[in-house]
């Protein structure tokens, strides 16, 4: 009798094991696209529609875009959607092997919102969290090109945290380019 | 004074028999015994000696190991070769100027530029190779894409599934936008360029920079000592001569009493 006990408590003790793991593997497995790019400009621009544009990439702003994500920046235009000050940009920036696809749409030179469009790395995927990405709303640039709000990490996804920030420091720099240009070229 | 016991003729007959095998066997093993007590040695001192470290890549040993080795091969477009490295960049003559996931599966031309596909997305560089910018599966490019073709200046994609036959698309490289295209996939087929061997210059740049899969000194070493390296044969040779030398040790050991 005792023995029948002894062994259903082992039984249910490795189902309860088993199923704990597994759950937990998957709330750490994070791969995935979340949200399409032309999706994601629908979104963020409904009920109207954006215009979509290029920003050809200059020696000058490949400089200091490099300067902001601290490596070589490859390509020579970037797109991004604007309507009046409002832009959305869809960048990319390795967290630690794979490329974070991240949107970020900036108005009046603060972010509005930031969002993981697709994660590839195997962990540290909790960045797409909403209250994690909340954190960017309403930040701007500083003058040495970092955010001015500080910006909480995650334990195990430090290198995650670190592509956001890049991002969104990044797509402030674009949307500043921009409206500079659009500022100039005004009569 | 006493004398020796002398042998008779059955003893003498036994010990020449003996001695006669001892040295066959001697014969036979010690090419292969020296072998072992040098690979034996260098194994001892694989750490000092960095064995490990020594890294064999010829394409015998890994078609020997059952490595695949891969054909270098790429696109060669507008007087300038496209291929991808193996790991994830494509290169153009040999700098990398894009990441790109293998298979590179197309590279084709239009007066604009050049447009190379990959696994993760669509290249779009200037005519001298440098990128312009990347169109991959969250800006819209279809899942599927199995190539990409230029016919009569315009930039096709063609699109594959298991179930149904390809349709192809228009790709506009200044939009980045997709239409329906009416040119039959056979037609694109037709023009599209092959991926041909690359020159031996770029395949033995593209060694350099990406050196594939290899083989340390010291797992070979180890497998001809145990006699893997020349697979189960091999093993069961090695075996042989293992008792071969127990056998040798016996004869020289009664060799010697029956002498004394």
């Amino acid at each position: 009798m005792l023995k029948k006990l002894y062994r259903a408590a082992l039984v249910t003790t490795a189902a309860a094991f088993f199923a704990v793991t597994s759950l937990a593997s998957f709330s750490v497995n994070a791969k995935g696209v979340y949200q399409s790019g032309p999706d994601f400009f629908a979104e963020v621009f409904a009920p109207l529609q954006a215009e979509a544009k290029v920003l050809w990439l200059t020696p000058e702003i490949r400089a200091q875009a490099a300067a902001i994500v601290d490596r070589p920046v490859r390509g020579l235009r970037i797109r991004y959607h604007q309507s009046n000050k409002k832009t959305a940009w869809i960048l990319e920036e390795i967290g630690k092997e794979m490329p974070i696809t991240i949107g970020v749409v900036v108005e009046d030179d603060v972010i509005q919102q930031v969002k993981i469009l697709a994660y590839r790395e195997s962990r540290g995927g909790e960045v797409r969290y909403p209250a994690y990405t909340a954190q960017y709303n309403g930040a701007a640039l500083q003058e040495d090109y970092r955010l001015n709000q500080n910006i909480d990490g995650i334990t195990g996804a430090t290198l995650s945290v670190w592509a956001v920030n890049k991002v969104a420091a990044l797509a402030l720099y674009y949307h500043a380019v921009v409206n500079q240009s659009s500022t100039t070229n005004q009569p | 004074m006493r004398n020796k016991p002398s042998l008779n003729s059955k003893s003498v007959n036994g010990i020449k028999t003996n001695i006669l095998w001892h040295r066959r066997l001697g014969l036979s093993t010690f090419v292969v015994l020296i072998f072992l007590a040098i690979s034996g040695f260098a194994l001892n001192h694989s750490p000092g000696l960095k064995l490990n470290q020594i890294n064999l890549s010829s394409n015998w040993l890994l078609t020997w190991y059952g490595f695949e080795v891969p054909v270098a091969e790429g696109f060669h477009v507008g007087e300038k070769w496209f291929y991808q490295d193996g790991n994830k960049a494509l290169l153009v003559d040999g700098n990398s100027v894009a990441s790109c996931t293998a298979p590179l599966s197309a590279v084709a031309q239009t007066t604009d530029g050049i447009f190379a596909l990959c696994a993760d997305g669509l290249k779009l560089l200037t005519s001298d190779g440098q990128l312009v910018e990347q169109f991959g599966a969250i800006d819209g490019l279809p899942a599927n894409t199995q190539s990409v073709t230029v016919f009569d200046n315009r930039i096709y994609l063609t699109i594959g599934s298991t179930t149904i036959a390809s349709e192809t698309m228009e790709f506009n490289a200044n939009t980045l936008g997709l239409t329906v295209a009416d040119v039959a996939p056979q037609t694109l087929k037709d023009t599209q360029q092959t991926a041909t061997p690359l020159p031996k210059f770029l395949q033995k740049k593209l060694k350099e920079q990406s050196p594939g899969p290899s083989i340390s000194l010291e797992t070979v070493i180890l497998d001809l000592h145990s006699g893997r390296f020349f697979g189960q044969f091999g093993v069961l040779f090695i075996d042989l001569i293992g008792l071969l030398v127990c056998i040798l040790s016996i004869t020289g050991l009664v060799a010697w009493i029956k002498r004394r």
